[in-house]
């Protein structure tokens, strides 16, 4: 296959920010930021760099459900504690991907971690929603915690950084979180003047989150922290210089290409499903967890 | 932002797309952000607010300071403070958005006015009161007899999505139950219904 830059389409800047609980300022890239072609990834919420203030109750997001997809959060800053249904909890630090496959359903809650929450300080993450083709929509639940010291890294050449791979493979280093479909999907850690190349194919959707820093895209196409890159259904190749020290999240995967019925946190293919994802819910099929 | 209102005049009356047109022309929507309130007791009102988007809540505040909610009003809901917008006398309830709320209004004089373009609108009204005693005769009688599980499966039955719009004290409030009380009931049906 002949290499060709993959063509960017646009360099969309953060959309305004919303507060999920008291504890997530987010701007939404996609769906209702930016109507743009991001399939199996059905949302990209992104909590730029704050500054959060000490408190002594733990800032965050309560009970709620989740059906039918993938949650994946990817912390940069602060810590985040977990809790779900299925009786899994950890702690999310700097570094660290949860893999939360909600599937046929579970109920969790989110709250900066105790100690982070007393100190306050930086606050940076991603949360992503991953879909899930229609015939794993109702599989089990399952957890992955991909932790920052276990993930599998490629060393760039001369110290200029790396790229940590948490799903998919990168020039034969494999991440540990495994998924449904085809996903790549990586954080760039570049130090100034690094150059990293990326191949997928021309049909992935496509997209670079400039996590910190700023970098130019196949040559030309400059991009700074907070912007995300949105590549077209052109080309295959990727080269990403970092202009100054960056960190850089790189999304691309193969479009599930299904019919989408979402309604709040659940996200199936046809509204009766959604209705009865709510009746499963409110009469405790999702199960039970503590406020 | 008239659509909605006009296709739940054409559901429930015999009229064309043209009238449901004409009847509705007059009226004005409101945005009301999240939070604000839209009337409070004293307040008089002649207005009803057909809800387009988003969700109204209708309460009281006791002498403790303690909310009491007598009922949500969601999308296609028409809600109204009869004390004020019937009977002329100040309010003794609160009204509230508890998310950011695109209301139609609809004036108490709007029925008798559109007599003429629709004629059975009046009989309408009439029915639409009847559903709202029948409701409220319900409503009573859940609070006085039902357990507290009976009370939480009506109204999940009534507002089925209302569990992921409003914050778990407020169904409790609406259930006269403790919010201690509705995670016994959810605990339970957890129990009985996870696998």
């Amino acid at each position: 296959m002949p290499t060709t830059f993959k063509k960017v389409a646009a360099i969309l800047n953060p959309t305004a920010p919303h507060m999920v609980g008291d504890g997530f300022r987010v701007h939404n890239f996609f769906p209702s930021g930016y109507k743009i072609k991001m399939d199996p990834f059905y949302l990209l919420d992104y909590n730029a760099k704050l500054e959060f203030s000490p408190s002594n109750t733990p800032r965050g997001v309560g009970v709620h459900p989740h059906r039918g997809f993938e949650t994946v959060t990817i912390a940069y800053h602060g810590a985040v504690a977990h809790h779900d249904s299925a009786g899994n909890s950890g702690v999310i630090y700097p570094g660290d991907v949860q893999w939360m496959t909600a599937a046929s359903g579970i109920l969790h809650k989110e709250y900066h971690e105790e100690n982070y929450s007393k100190k306050g300080g930086p606050f940076q993450m991603v949360q992503l929603w991953v879909n899930l083709p229609a015939k794993h929509k109702m599989t089990a639940p399952k957890y992955q915690s991909v932790t920052h010291r276990e993930m599998a890294s490629f060393e760039l050449p001369n110290h200029e950084g790396k790229i940590e791979v948490i799903a998919g493979n990168y020039n034969g280093v494999k991440g540990s979180a495994s998924t449904f479909t085809e996903i790549e999907l990586y954080n760039l850690r570049l130090k100034a003047g690094a150059k990293a190349h990326l191949e997928t194919p021309a049909h992935f959707n496509t997209a670079l989150l400039v996590i910190e820093g700023s970098i130019a895209v196949n040559g030309n196409e400059k991009a700074t922290t907070n912007q995300l890159v949105h590549f077209a259904h052109e080309g295959n190749a990727i080269t990403i210089e970092a202009s100054e020290d960056a960190v850089v999240l790189y999304l691309s995967g193969d479009p599930i290409n299904e019919p989408i019925a979402q309604y709040g946190p659940f996200l199936m293919n046809k509204p009766e499903e959604l209705q009865q994802a709510i009746e499963d819910y409110n009469t405790g099929k999702f199960g039970y967890l503590e406020e | 932002m008239l659509e909605k209102f006009q296709a739940y005049l054409k559901e429930r009356l015999a009229i064309t797309d043209e009238q449901a047109k004409e009847a509705t022309s007059c009226l004005k929507t409101k945005t009301i952000k999240k939070g604000a309130i839209l009337l409070s007791p004293g307040d008089l009102r002649s207005d009803n607010y057909f809800i387009n988007e988003g969700l109204l809540r209708y309460f009281s505040i006791d002498e403790k300071g303690k909310e009491h909610i007598i009922q949500f009003a969601p999308e296609n809901w028409l809600l109204s403070d009869r004390n004020s917008s019937v009977f002329n006398e100040p309010s003794v309830f609160y009204i509230d958005a508890i998310e950011n709320t695109e209301v139609l209004i609809v004036p108490s004089h709007f029925f008798v006015d559109i007599q003429k373009l629709l004629p059975h609108i009046l009989e309408l009204n009439i029915r639409m009161l009847h559903n709202s005693i029948r409701f409220m005769q319900k409503r009573i009688n859940m609070l006085l007899s039902a357990t507290a599980e009976e009370r939480y499966l009506d109204f999940i039955k009534l507002y089925p999505n209302l569990t992921l719009r409003v914050p778990q004290w407020m169904i409790a409030s609406y259930l006269g139950i403790t919010p201690e009380s509705l995670s016994r009931v959810r605990k339970d049906l957890a129990k009985k219904h996870f696998k």
